[in-house]
């Protein structure tokens, strides 16, 4: 009995070993930074200030995770459009649905933030994967499209917020990171995603065994532009009102965050742990930058620095530790 | 009724422009080979068959297991749901997915099964998995572990409960015993006619004359992209298929 249950403790670990040395980079660059960060800043990182330190890092998180599904479903599928739509999100929420409509609880918001995600988000969808568009140009379309319409609607920062949305970005940050993670989590354990990992890894495998390829793809766009409307919650209870130029920053942060946490930009290959991670990485590597008083401009020079250097280390790891074939 | 059912028919397919067309039915529990040389329309033919490519005329009918009237195959996905089953030759390309564990990839075609109120019970999986397993002798002690972890024989057996576990009436085998051990094709062989006793129709093509004569009842042999002949019985020996292969006559 005991034997056995070694043994199948045994295989455990060499199934999920793989998993770990995936993300080894950006997991040690994490632990390096939080160490450099609570030395800097102690204060910050005790626990009565945990909610707001969250609520810093939330729409970055939450970002990363909306670019993940997408990325995941193979040959090139990448939304750029996440950070202008969690832009949208803000501003239509702000200046809409809580100033000119007056519906400023909670189920009004939350229900038009994921209801403008998923409908964004299908939108690329169907010009990805149905219409077949290449993701990286259709979804710069919706980008521009999303840029556009939020500087429209809002061409300077205005607005304010109910004191409980507030609370998303102090107390209570954690919730939407918490309904996204949930979310996935119940979406890994339904049929949905280990197709969808079947058809990022080998789309032909995939059409063969029978999968339905283009609705797969269409779907992992649509969950992305519904995580992407809630990280646009998360956005807007930071910033306490509608601003149309913080919006957009968050694309390319967060695919870094994604490349560095070990998704693979070819699709089939990481996960939410690993983006997660990755987006922990870029938000401490900031807050010690900021610590220093150093430009935005070097700041993005470290972004990029530490990008590349871990996308080499993952690509490394894979020829050292030969490619599984 | 059943036994005179056709449950698959190719009718007036044209494979090349010019060629005559052909006419084939397959009857439920017989397995008919495919032969010719390499690039004479043997392979077009079984693909076609499979909803996988259209031909230039003609088309392929399915009748269901209930015994309702034929219908065309409109594509590869309508084959597969109406339990025509298709194993690809290249099996790197267009098989296994080389990430996913050895599970996941028996389950792939059949994801609907695992599932309780929507969600997948990994232990129905297993135990679906472990039912294939015995019957196909895969050897693999971790279900959990990549596919890649397998040998090419255990692999293909891993494809074929793939397809199994959706339980076709009709199996389209694309050379299935290539790059496979001498031991796996004798169990795969078992279980090929294991399968048309029960009732399946298997069409194979197969690289080897000898295969596709020791299994099939009936060998269509190709040359130049139409039928060069049929054998069954007494005819059904080496000298004829090569010769039919060359477009000699016996």
């Amino acid at each position: 009995m005991t034997a056995t249950a070694a043994k199948m403790k045994g295989q455990a670990e060499r199934f999920r070993l793989p998993g770990i040395a995936g993300i080894g980079f950006a997991g040690l660059l994490f632990v390096v930074l939080l160490l450099v960060n609570v030395y800097l800043n102690p204060e910050r990182f005790l626990p009565h200030s945990w909610g707001t330190l969250i609520g810093l890092a939330a729409p970055l998180i939450s970002a990363a995770l909306a670019s993940t599904p997408a990325i995941l479903s193979g040959r090139g599928g990448l939304d750029v459009s996440i950070g202008p739509l969690m832009g949208f999100v803000n501003a239509i929420v702000v200046t809409i649905i809580i100033a000119k409509w007056g519906l400023a609880g909670p189920v009004a918001v939350w229900v038009a933030a994921i209801v403008i995600g998923a409908a964004f988000g299908a939108f690329n969808g169907f010009l990805a994967a149905i219409v077949r568009i290449q993701p990286i140009v259709a979804t710069l379309g919706t980008y521009l499209v999303l840029a556009g319409l939020t500087t429209t609607i809002v061409p300077s920062p205005t607005g304010t917020i109910p004191s409980w949305f507030s609370g998303l970005s102090g107390a209570w940050s954690f919730i939407p990171l918490l309904v996204i993670g949930l979310l996935w989590f119940a979406l890994t354990r339904t049929p949905y995603y280990t197709a969808l990992m079947a058809t990022g890894s080998e789309d032909r495998a995939a059409f063969t065994s029978g999968l339905n390829v283009t609705l797969i793809r269409f779907l992992a766009y649509l969950v992305g532009g519904v995580f992407a409307g809630i990280a646009g919650l998360s956005l807007t209870a930071l910033i306490g009102s509608a601003d149309p130029n913080i919006g957009e920053t968050y694309t390319l942060l967060a695919i870094s965050s994604v490349a560095l946490g070990g998704v693979s930009l070819a699709g089939g290959r990481g996960g939410f742990i690993g983006a997660t991670i990755g987006a922990l990485d870029i938000f401490l590597l900031q807050s010690a930058l900021i610590y220093f008083n150093v430009s935005t401009f070097i700041l993005q020079t470290a972004y990029g620095a530490i990008l590349v250097l871990a996308v080499a280390s993952t690509a490394m790891q894979k020829s050292s530790g030969g490619r599984d074939l | 009724m059943r036994e005179t059912d056709c449950c698959l028919e190719a009718e007036g397919i044209v494979l090349k422009a010019g060629r005559a067309p052909l006419t084939v039915r397959f009857r439920p529990g017989e397995i008919v080979g495919l032969a010719g040389l390499d690039g004479h329309g043997q392979e077009v033919f079984l693909e076609v068959l499979a909803g996988w490519r259209r031909p230039l005329a003609g088309e392929v009918r399915h009748s269901g297991r209930a015994g309702d009237a034929p219908r065309p195959i409109r594509n590869f996905r309508d084959a597969m749901r109406r339990g025509v089953a298709y194993l690809p030759r290249d099996r790197r390309r267009t098989g296994i997915f080389p990430a996913l564990s050895i599970l996941d990839n028996f389950a792939i075609a059949s994801l609907n099964r695992d599932t309780r109120i929507g969600f997948i019970s990994p232990r129905i999986r297993r135990e679906r998995y472990s039912r294939f397993k015995d019957l196909l002798s895969i050897v693999a002690d971790d279900p959990r572990r990549t596919i890649t972890t397998l040998s090419g024989g255990n692999q293909q057996k891993v494809l074929l409960a793939r397809l199994l576990v959706r339980e076709p009436d009709v199996l389209l085998l694309n050379d299935p015993t290539r790059g496979v051990d001498v031991a796996t094709r004798q169990l795969l062989y078992g279980v090929f006619k294991d399968l048309a006793s029960k009732g399946m129709t298997i069409v194979i093509l197969s690289s080897e004359i000898e295969e596709a004569i020791f299994l099939s009842s009936r060998v269509l042999v190709f040359r130049d992209s139409t039928l060069s002949a049929e054998l069954s019985g007494v005819e059904l020996d080496n000298d004829r298929v090569i010769s039919a292969m060359f477009g000699r006559a016996a």
